[in-house]
């Protein structure tokens, strides 16, 4: 049995006109890491609503079909069970701050007061996790005195702080300079060989190529393909659809046109590219 | 009409020292991006060019306009400025009215605004909506219409702060078009950025800033090339810059363009 | 609004400093006297406040808001105050001293609710104060909503500065006389509340997400010092505070 089991999934919002999530289908094993990618209003925000319980235990509309996150239904759970096993960082990073902390030190460690877990352990883990995401010097700063990037850390950092089995990430690094969009991945990918299973909505797509195990691409609220990052994201279909492409993808397939480009498959990463080039 | 920054220095209240000594020229029509990392100063510089901050020390003039001199208000006929985030500014019943705010304040005559707040509007490809209350709109639509309602003002000088970020390929396609558009009409653009090969696409000259001075400023193929030093503030070059570095090539390659050139001149003839 | 200092205010347990500044409230508006409130800010809240280190701040802020206020009051009561003796005369205007006196009174209220609030709310750190609330009984959700309240002023400054700097950005007109400034209110208020009301979704899904509504047993992360002497001082004041408003009310009648 797949960690992460959507079934026939339909949701429709109480103020949408037209189902936002059309039959979905999608099986996810644990410590994977899947990247969904798909042009704006596709539905993206939504499934990761959806798998992190707000679709539909917060935002109430029409659901049917079925979301099993590690043997457990989502229809069958509580929100704030459902939270403690799937935990959502999503784009705007000013809206994640509690407002109710002084320093992003206590900002982190919010959830897991929540969560109940002893002072002693709490220090450790804020620490560890203010670590592992590079903010440890940013401690003792007030979360209102950030930058928005600064700020995006600190959300990523407040969610894994509390080791969800499921990490759903909507856009995480929207307002990251490259190279700290780079750590971030970086860590994101270690957490999924720890085990802990990623989904990630992502516009940037070399950095899919370089990190996902899988690729799912929506459009208008349905699974259009999946794969293996170097297949889905050269596939014919995504170029066609106008989703956004590696530039090395691009290039190949235009290489290709004009004979300069003698592979059958086109590449997706920097690595690939050169290699393709070289013959 | 050009932009000349002298020695310009800006320190915030909290006593951190924001821009420590920046002198630049951006002259008229010139398409500018300016990168670099989270704090390096981007945002600070580029709320220097319409008076929203004003120099510690040192002087930024538009034309013949010392910032400090004249109001934000007054310094919106000269520079546009397309913040990151929609959210706040809108507050109009719908698009059009929304779009035609600017132009308004600025004091044009009604044709004038009808045909400015249109063009706007092709430009965004929004036309359709010009009913829609701007709060209906997706998120990255509400984007597209903050650029479109600065555009209308038809400033000689336009800025974007991070134009691209959460949009799809279509919309980045879309905003691609609309700074080619000012180029075309001869305005300035001056852009902040994280997308380096959307810089590489549709800019000219580049400008990397690093704790609050300038590191790089030159072409854009040159300035991208140069790996080592754009990673002390934390840029990547772009894909297929990276990918001519990684082949042997010589030649700053910006472009798919560029770099289709000069894979056919090295493919040896077909017999 | 918390300013961090090195002081004996800061050390004081949240709901204690939370007590006295009611106490203090009510002893200003309750007991006899026209300057009782006067008294009361200047002879305990100021020192109090300079005992922690924020009397520059609390000054500041009371300076601030009162000043318009006093301004308003003043300007009505010497325009619409009927008998009594002018203090000069001058065109429309002719301020009596009872209505003077009358304003100095209403704005010693208004200075007094304002310190005695600033006096805690300068000196108390809001997750200290959550953590106080719950320990006390509160439901956490109520403790939240008013930790975060107290923080929605600067919020709302920070936010409004920012539309500011987008809408006179668009060529706003903001400086000028008091209809352009007017004028200027609806592009500025209206971005602000309804980006408020989307904030308070997205707000409401991020503490969410963090386990906000778990039911398990809460834990803090910092500890809140507590003294018995603190404990019984407490006491005392949740007795003098209905004691006093009895009081009051008996006087007056």
């Amino acid at each position: 049995m797949a960690f992460i089991n959507i079934q026939n999934l339909t949701y429709q919002y109480p103020t949408s006109k037209a189902p936002v999530l059309k039959n979905i289908n999608l099986q996810i094993e644990q410590g994977e890491f899947v990247a969904i990618v798909g042009p704006n209003g596709a539905g993206k925000s939504t499934l990761c609503y959806a798998l992190s319980g707000f679709v539909p235990h917060f935002f109430k509309g029409e659901l049917s079909g079925s979301i099993e996150v590690a043997g457990r239904q989502s229809s069958q759970s509580t929100l704030s069970e459902w939270v403690l096993n799937v935990g959502l960082a999503f784009q705007n990073p000013f809206n994640q701050i509690s407002g109710a902390k002084y320093t992003v030190f206590e900002e982190v460690a919010f959830g897991l007061e929540n969560m109940g877990v002893p002072r002693t352990e709490m220090q450790v883990r804020v620490e560890a996790a203010l670590q592992l995401t590079g903010i440890a010097d940013l401690a003792q700063r007030s979360p209102y005195s950030l930058s928005g990037g600064q700020q995006q850390r600190v959300a990523l950092t407040s969610i894994l702080v509390m080791r969800p089995k499921l990490l759903v990430l909507d856009e995480p690094t929207s307002q990251l300079d490259p190279i700290g969009a780079r750590e971030v991945f970086n860590t994101i990918r270690n957490m999924a060989k720890d085990g802990t299973t990623i989904v990630l909505v992502e516009h940037k797509v070399e950095w899919i190529a370089n990190f996902a195990d899988r690729v799912v691409a929506l459009k208008a609220g349905q699974v259009l393909l999946e794969g293996k990052p170097s297949e889905a994201l050269t596939s014919d279909l995504l170029a066609e659809q106008g989703f956004g492409l590696s530039r090395y993808t691009s290039t190949a397939r235009e290489a290709k046109k004009q004979g300069l480009w003698k592979k059958d498959t086109l590449p997706v990463t920097l690595d690939e590219a050169v290699e393709g080039f070289k013959q | 009409m050009n932009i000349t920054i002298q020695d310009l220095r800006f320190t915030y209240p909290t006593g951190l020292d924001a821009l420590k000594g920046i002198s630049l020229n951006i002259k008229s029509g010139e398409q500018v991006a300016i990168v670099g990392q989270n704090g390096a100063g981007k945002t600070t510089l580029v709320r220097h060019f319409n008076g929203l901050l004003q120099p510690t020390s040192g002087s930024v003039i538009i034309g013949d306009w010392d910032t400090q001199k004249h109001t934000v208000a007054k310094l919106a006929s000269r520079v546009g400025y397309v913040f990151q985030n929609p959210d706040e500014q809108l507050f109009s019943k719908d698009v059009l009215t929304e779009v035609a705010f600017g132009p308004k304040n600025l004091g044009y005559a009604s044709e004038k605004i009808n045909a400015l707040v249109k063009r706007a509007l092709a430009l965004t490809e929004l036309s359709a909506e010009t009913e829609t209350n701007p709060y209906d709109l997706s998120p990255a639509w509400r984007k597209m219409a903050a650029l479109a309602s600065t555009i209308a003002m038809d400033t000689p000088i336009v800025i974007f702060d991070e134009p691209t970020t959460g949009q799809d390929a279509a919309n980045v396609g879309r905003i691609a078009n609309v700074i080619a558009e000012l180029k075309k009409a001869g305005k300035t653009v001056i852009t902040i950025t994280h997308d380096i090969d959307f810089c590489a696409e549709n800019f000219e000259r580049v400008i990397a800033l690093s704790k609050g001075q300038v590191l790089l400023d030159g072409p854009v193929r040159e300035v991208l090339a140069q790996e080592e030093i754009l990673a002390q503030t934390y840029v990547d070059p772009p894909q297929l810059t990276r990918l001519g570095k990684r082949l042997g090539w010589p030649e700053p390659i910006g472009t798919q363009q560029e770099f289709l050139q000069a894979l056919s001149r090295r493919q040896p003839k077909q017999a | 609004m918390y300013v961090a200092r090195a002081s004996g205010l800061h050390q004081l347990h949240p709901l204690t400093k939370v007590l006295t500044a009611l106490c203090l409230l009510i002893a200003g508006l309750t007991l006899p006297g026209n300057w009782t409130s006067y008294c009361i800010t200047l002879l305990i809240v100021f020192p109090l406040s300079a005992w922690g280190k924020v009397f520059p701040n609390l000054l500041h802020i009371v300076w601030i808001v009162s000043l318009p206020f006093a301004i308003s009051v003043l300007l009505i009561q010497s325009l619409f105050w009927g008998a009594g003796t002018p203090i000069f005369e001058f065109w429309l205007f002719a301020p009596k001293v009872e209505g003077a006196r009358y304003a100095l009174i209403s704005l010693g209220k208004i200075i007094l609710v304002m310190s005695s609030f600033l006096l805690f709310s300068l000196t108390t750190r809001p997750d200290a104060l959550m953590i106080a609330l719950k320990q006390a009984g509160m439901p956490s959700s109520i403790a939240y909503i008013i930790v975060t309240t107290l923080q929605i002023v600067p919020s709302f400054q920070r936010k409004g500065a920012t539309i500011l700097d987008a809408q006179r950005s668009r060529g706003l007109e903001t400086e000028g006389n008091l209809w352009v400034r007017a004028r200027a209110l609806v592009p500025i208020v209206l971005p602000l509340a309804l980006g408020s009301l989307m904030e308070v979704e997205e707000r409401a899904i991020a503490i969410e997400a963090r386990a906000f509504n778990s039911h398990k047993a809460e834990t803090s992360l910092i500890e809140i010092p507590d003294t018995q002497f603190q404990k019984n001082f407490r006491t005392v004041t949740l007795v003098a505070m209905p004691l006093l408003m009895i009081f009051g009310i008996l006087w007056r009648l």
